[in-house]
């Protein structure tokens, strides 16, 4: 068990770099699913296989799909085609084909046992017990979990507002007010008493 | 425990998320920048009496929250600054051209985290309301998101904190790993039984880190100056006040009931981040020209002489705690409510640069005073209360022979002088000739003025009359719960 642990636990980290390194978002993309997989996998060893199931259906599943549709969505063009077939090369796959496969013999392995309860170590997280937990004491961490998706719905759909926002009038803009330790904007015409050498000592 | 007494002290935070969902349902049925805003105000405000009659009921223990008398201390100052916050976002956005009713939705979002996050007494408590904290805030900043310097705030402010966060869950992770327990009185008794061990001290360590780039404290202080300088004022006045508030409670009740933090080793890092962010914050805030920037790095040194009472964390540290934040809360509410009050959210980026503030005196002279007042009180000068603060900290540090510490204070607080008579100074200049920002004729009748002068006549009573200002204090020192 200790071993399948780390196993899924690398082919988390390994797929996690490939995520991150990866220049081509759709291969980042396919790496994502599968560290995804190997936290799920992770979950399972753990004696979690609520988190574990969830982990698969709701990341794996659910939001992954929305990430691989947006990004081909996005990729669409002239080029599309010729960009598939480039995608179908080994060198795409064959890294998070690896990492799935090493995945897959882990779980095999692990299924061999049998007695699955015999090998988790600590007790089982059901759904059940998820269930009391969170809807019980934890209450409250659901009402602010509500809150903050809330605020983040809001935040996201604020910000990526496409209807023109009157732009700020160009009068109002003064000169870039950044680390530039200027007394008065360069627009301004130079004045007797505005630029007096006190002032410009002490700005 | 008796269930209204309970329902008593949750109170505050009921009543800020009814409002959180009221705003919700009246932006989707009819907008209107006035009603949102007085049924923002509204809900803060009995929000804030309900925390103020929630200390009755207090100390009371959930498994998540603790009603101690930090938390009701920190309510109140997170009440009072979001409440301050929404006023004077009125008075910003009132010219705004697009959607002005989200901001106090976000605002309200985020008063809920910080409520809860000063309560916290359970790491998945801290966790949810730090995020609840942090997650509007990146809407917030990002406001004005045509705006480029906005919108690059509140990236910048979304990265770095989701890096942070990162670190406090892998924090949080060692020190569960190492003692199966979330709790963080249990977390106490388990690190004092078994030793803190390797990685209980990594953990502790980590989550330091994590807290410490909330707090902005050196060498995490990266992103303040650019995030304050970027942000609608609000928004960051909310970031400066009500936000650094909860978190340094939470940090505050961490160090006092963890042992973890208590040992030779993270004790040695705690001041040494202090000494480093008093110095480095007064030092980089010297070359600024630009008032935002400056009040960010300002606010860096202020964290660096609160971590002292981190640092000693026993007998008077708790209420000195409380005074200096109170001390510095009320200070950069008026500091920051002069700049909100000169910009607008129409005018590009808020008016942020000291050369706006040229000859302020002879235009504005009552706003000239409020800032007078602040930036004295934020450099320490007696009669304002900033002295006061000031006074509790280096007392504490002498009592408990942290000399370094006291100098680092003492030598921040010199440096400090220099750059808030600057400021000062240019408000008194001769004018330019140029009016290009000002605050409306009529700010000190309007709401938004009411409130600066009202921060600005407390920095002045307290400090010359600090009874009550300590008394509240330590009232909230007094009970700590575990």
């Amino acid at each position: 068990m200790e071993l399948a642990f780390y196993l899924s636990g690398l082919a988390a980290v390994l797929a996690t770099l490939g995520v991150i390194a990866n220049p081509n978002p759709v291969h980042g993309v396919l790496y994502l699913v599968v560290s995804l997989l190997a936290v799920a996998l992770v979950f399972f060893t753990l004696g979690a296989p609520f988190a574990g199931a969830l982990e698969i259906i709701v990341y794996a599943g659910a939001i992954m799909v929305l990430f691989v549709f947006v990004v081909m969505m996005l990729n669409l063009g002239q080029a599309a085609a010729e960009q598939e077939r480039l995608w179908l090369q080994p060198r795409t796959w064959i890294g998070p084909s690896l990492l799935a496969a090493v995945l897959l013999l882990t779980l095999i392995s692990l299924l061999w046992r049998d007695d699955i309860q015999r090998v988790i170590e600590g007790g089982e997280l059901t759904a059940k017990g998820a269930g009391t937990l969170l809807y019980g004491p934890w209450l409250l961490l659901v009402e602010l979990g509500a809150l903050l998706l809330l605020a983040a719905l809001v935040t996201a759909s604020h910000v990526g507002r496409t209807v023109p926002v009157a732009a700020p009038k160009p009068a109002a803009r003064d000169m870039p007010t950044g680390d530039a330790d200027q007394p008065q904007p360069p627009q301004q015409p130079a004045r007797g008493e505005s630029s007096s050498p006190a002032g410009k000592e002490v700005l | 425990m008796q269930m209204p007494t309970l329902a008593f002290a949750y109170l505050p935070l009921i009543l800020v998320a009814a409002t959180a969902i009221t705003v919700m349902l009246g932006i989707a049925w009819r907008r209107d920048h006035r009603v949102t805003v007085a049924v923002t105000v509204l809900g803060l405000a009995l929000a804030l009496v309900a925390q103020v009659a929630a200390w009755q009921v207090i100390p009371l223990t959930t498994p998540l929250l603790a009603f101690d008398g930090l938390a009701m201390l920190g309510g109140v100052l997170i009440l009072a600054s979001t409440l301050a916050c929404a006023v004077l976002a009125h008075a910003y956005f009132e010219t705004f051209q697009g959607a002005r009713e989200e901001f106090y939705l976000l605002l309200l979002c985020a008063a809920a985290g910080g409520l809860a996050l000063a309560a916290s007494r359970h790491l998945a408590s801290l966790f949810l309301g730090l995020e609840l904290l942090s997650m509007p805030l990146y809407g917030m900043l990002a406001y004005a998101f045509h705006e480029r310097r906005s919108l690059e705030s509140g990236i910048k402010y979304l990265i770095l904190s989701a890096a942070a966060s990162a670190f406090l869950l892998f924090g949080m992770a060692l020190l569960y790993a190492q003692t199966g327990e979330l709790e963080l009185s249990a977390l106490m008794v388990s690190l004092t039984d078994g030793g803190a061990g390797a990685w209980g001290l990594a953990g502790a360590g980590m989550m330091l880190v994590g807290l410490g780039f909330k707090l902005s404290v050196v060498p995490f202080h990266l992103w303040t100056p650019d995030v304050y300088e970027g942000g609608p004022g609000p928004a960051a006045t909310f970031l400066a006040t009500a936000s650094k508030v909860a978190v340094f409670a939470v940090l505050l009740r961490l160090v006092l009931t963890a042992p973890a933090f208590q040992g030779e080793w993270l004790n040695t890092v705690l001041w040494v981040l202090a000494l480093a962010s008093m110095l480095v914050g007064n030092l980089l805030a010297l070359t600024q020209s630009n008032l935002k920037r400056l009040l960010g790095y300002s606010s860096v040194a202020h964290f660096g002489y609160m971590l002292l009472v981190l640092v000693v964390a026993d007998g008077l540290a708790a209420e000195a705690g409380g005074v200096y934040l109170i001390t510095y809360v009320l200070a950069t509410l008026a500091a920051f409510g002069v700049v909100i009050l000169v910009s607008s959210a129409t005018d590009g980026e808020d008016a942020g640069g000291l050369h706006y503030y040229r000859g302020l005196f002879w235009r504005r002279p009552f706003l000239t005073a409020v800032m007078t007042v602040a930036m004295l009180s934020l450099a320490g000068i007696p009669a304002t209360v900033g002295f006061i603060g000031k006074f509790y900290l280096i007392a504490l540090g002498v009592e408990a022979e942290r000399w370094w510490l006291v100098a680092g204070i003492i030598a921040g607080s010199a440096i400090g002088l220099y750059y808030y008579l600057r400021v000062i100074v240019t408000l008194f200049l001769a004018e330019p000739g140029m009016h290009r920002r000002d605050a409306s004729p009529d700010w000190a009748v309007r709401a938004g003025g009411l409130v600066v002068l009202g921060a600005a006549v407390l920095v002045i009573a307290l400090g010359l009359y600090p009874a009550p200002m300590i008394a509240l204090a330590n009232a909230a020192g007094g009970i700590i719960a575990p």
